[in-house]
């Protein structure tokens, strides 16, 4: 043995305990390989060089924490936990909420989730000390590092990073506001409609997809979510719902999707119905073939 | 001669960060105790009231992560009851199964962060990999290993179907082989005994007085189990789901570890129970409710005691006021009798002991 083991040492900063207890069920359950890691939990801050941070800093906790920052010795590494830590998630408009950390300290790698797999942990832990290694040789932070461990897969029904099917959204904004963290944000363009979700923010609950009238958000089992410091803000979930352009009147309109024409008509025969001609002249058609 | 001792706020064996300034004389006993709080204050009550009843369904279940699924339980009953909204049968069904998987999960990690602290270190490892069965269950089925985001208003979100009530019923089974299998181990290790038999007690009496909760009331021979005293969803419509605790007159950190595992076990009972006889029908109704103005408290048992929670409402999209009491709240004054007259070393596992959720009690 000629490396000494890398000194791991915990701070929650206002977390709601969920990344603590995972963080404790991946140092302590063999299957999630920190074992294999070299790692050795600490009891003072001053050993330490590989800090894990978690909870979105509250304003009591904040001095505290530069304190023990102001204790680490050069070279370290920080790994911040969880959603919150990373962007404040669900806590972010909240008066007592003076972070994310990286306000204080430099972060170099983020694991996403709320709270995150123990894989996701694991993952997270190798990577930061992946970055420990390659700052005590001097050497600068690298934009991206491959995925480490290998091996871990999610269940069918995990709810991991969310996905859109921009055909069958209509923009309708049902999604933005269920969103407890506002981590959906849609924005108008002349074309249409910009969809966008920050996995950065996300918390992962689902509630997206569970109220999305036409099923157009939907969650993968996809838990790639450690990233690198540099990738904060464009870890990003991008869809672009285009305007129609109205085959009568040539006008620009948001045509309903098959999902919603399918709930409102269920007996009908929906390639019937979905002409692509705006409501405006749908009306005038269908006032034509009534009246005229 | 004293001497100041300080714990925390950010220490290893804390799992949530709170601050002790323990006194303490030339044999390490504990002649004073100052706790410090606020580190987890995030400002709930107030974020609740900016966002809608919607959102939270989510953010209530951020309140803390161990008993995640009680907090968005208790508000959506406080809602349904300002409503007047009758859930479907299958759906209350639903919602007791959620909280008696959580329940089991819960009591689990405790009793593993307890032998962490007291050095049992196969013990704990044993209790955790039996955590993870639960663990695994829970992300299989709800698809998250501790927020399983299960409540909405007026049901649930999911359903459960044949092969998912068979590992639900495996898993159980499997479980609770293991945990009686744990209950012994911690009664046979002499070791385990001598750290926590005797350490922190809390006389009956005192409990009495100070009005703990949960398993911690249960450990001193009190039984106040919401569940039982004032039945509220499933349990109030089958009375036979009720658990029948068990009760240690002893108090101290050993009985409150035994009385979880009474806990774990008709937990699993009723998880079982319910699981095999899913009534049918709906898992929620189509309309959603408007929710006019008015005012509701609601209790339920968490995994640490009792919930209550008070939700005031004006006819809008948001609640003008919620405001909850939390288990920890009360077992937390019993803190500063267990505390008092016992070594400083033994301070995080006593600690540990009333199960704190330190995130529930200042939010």
């Amino acid at each position: 043995m000629s490396t000494p083991p890398v000194k791991l040492f915990r701070i929650n900063t206002g977390s709601c305990n969920g990344c603590d207890v995972e963080f404790v069920a991946t140092a302590f359950v063999d299957k999630f390989q920190i074992s294999s890691m070299n790692v050795e939990l600490v009891e003072n801050v001053e050993e330490s060089n590989l800090l894990v941070i978690t909870g979105p800093l509250t304003s009591k906790s904040e001095s505290f924490l530069k304190k023990y920052i102001s204790k680490l010795k050069k070279p370290y590494a920080v790994v911040g936990v969880g959603t919150c830590s990373i962007s404040c998630g669900i806590f972010r408009d909240s008066y007592s909420i003076n972070g994310p950390i990286d306000k204080f300290i430099d972060v170099n790698v983020n694991v996403a989730g709320c709270p995150p797999r123990p894989e996701s942990i694991a993952e997270g832990i190798a990577k930061g000390i992946k970055v420990l290694e390659l700052k005590s040789e001097g050497e600068e932070t690298p934009q991206k590092i491959e995925q480490i461990l290998i091996g871990f897969e999610a269940p069918k029904k995990f709810r991991g990073r969310m996905s859109l099917n921009e055909t069958i959204c209509t923009a309708c904004r049902t999604c933005e506001t269920v969103c407890p963290s506002t981590a959906i944000k849609i924005t108008k363009t002349q074309n249409g409609f910009i969809h966008n979700i920050w996995h950065n923010s996300c918390c992962y609950c689902g509630n997206c997809a569970f109220f999305c009238p036409t099923g157009a958000i939907y969650s993968t089992n996809n838990f790639d979510t450690v990233k690198l410091q540099n990738e904060k803000f464009s870890d990003l979930n991008t869809g672009i719902i285009n305007l129609s352009t109205c085959s009568s009147c040539g006008e620009s309109y948001m045509p309903p999707s098959s999902g919603l024409l399918g709930k409102a008509y269920i007996h009908n025969n929906l390639k019937k119905l979905n002409k692509s001609i705006c409501s405006k002249c749908r009306k005038e058609e269908n006032f034509k073939r009534m009246y005229a | 001669m004293s001497k100041q001792i300080t714990i925390g706020p950010f220490h290893p064996e804390l799992e949530e960060s709170v601050y002790f300034k323990l006194e303490a004389d030339e044999n390490r006993v504990v002649t004073k105790v100052n706790v410090i709080n606020g580190f987890i204050h995030r400002g709930m009550e107030s974020l609740v009231t900016k966002k809608n009843f919607m959102q939270n369904l989510i953010l209530t279940e951020r309140v803390c992560s161990l008993c995640s699924n009680n907090h968005p339980f208790t508000y959506v009953l406080a809602a349904e009851k300002i409503a007047g909204v009758q859930i479907p049968l299958r759906a209350e069904a639903l919602r007791v199964v959620a909280d008696e998987v959580k329940r089991t999960a819960s009591d689990l990690f405790n009793l593993s962060m307890l032998t962490h602290l007291a050095h049992e270190h196969d013990l704990m490892k044993d209790t955790l990999n039996t955590r993870e069965l639960m663990q695994d269950l829970k992300e299989s089925i709800w698809g998250n290993r501790m927020d399983m985001s299960v409540n909405q208003l007026t049901g649930v979100k999911y359903d459960l179907n044949d092969e998912t009530v068979k590992t639900i019923l495996d898993t159980a089974t499997k479980v609770e082989e293991r945990v009686l299998k744990l209950r012994e181990d911690y009664n046979n290790s002499t070791s385990f005994k001598d750290k926590t038999v005797g350490v922190g007690v809390l006389p009956h009496k005192d409990a009495l007085e100070i009005g703990v909760t949960g398993p911690v009331a249960r450990g001193s021979g009190i039984n106040n189990d919401v569940r039982v005293k004032a039945p509220y969803s499933l349990y109030a419509i089958r009375p036979e789901l009720q658990p029948k605790v068990t009760l240690f007159e002893e108090g101290d950190v050993f009985a409150r570890a035994m009385a979880r595992f009474g806990d774990i076990l008709e937990a699993l009972r009723i998880l079982k129970d319910v699981v095999s006889n899913l009534p049918d029908g709906k898992t929620y109704l189509e309309k959603r409710p408007h929710i006019p103005a008015g005012e509701a408290v609601v209790r339920t048992e968490a995994p640490r005691g009792e919930l209550i929670y008070y939700l005031k409402t004006d006819g809008s999209q948001k609640p003008v006021r919620m405001r909850w009491k939390v288990p920890t709240f009360t077992n937390w004054e019993a803190l500063k009798v267990m505390i008092l007259g016992d070594k400083v070393d033994n301070v995080t596992m006593i600690l540990n002991s009333i199960d704190p959720c330190i995130s529930c009690t200042e939010r």
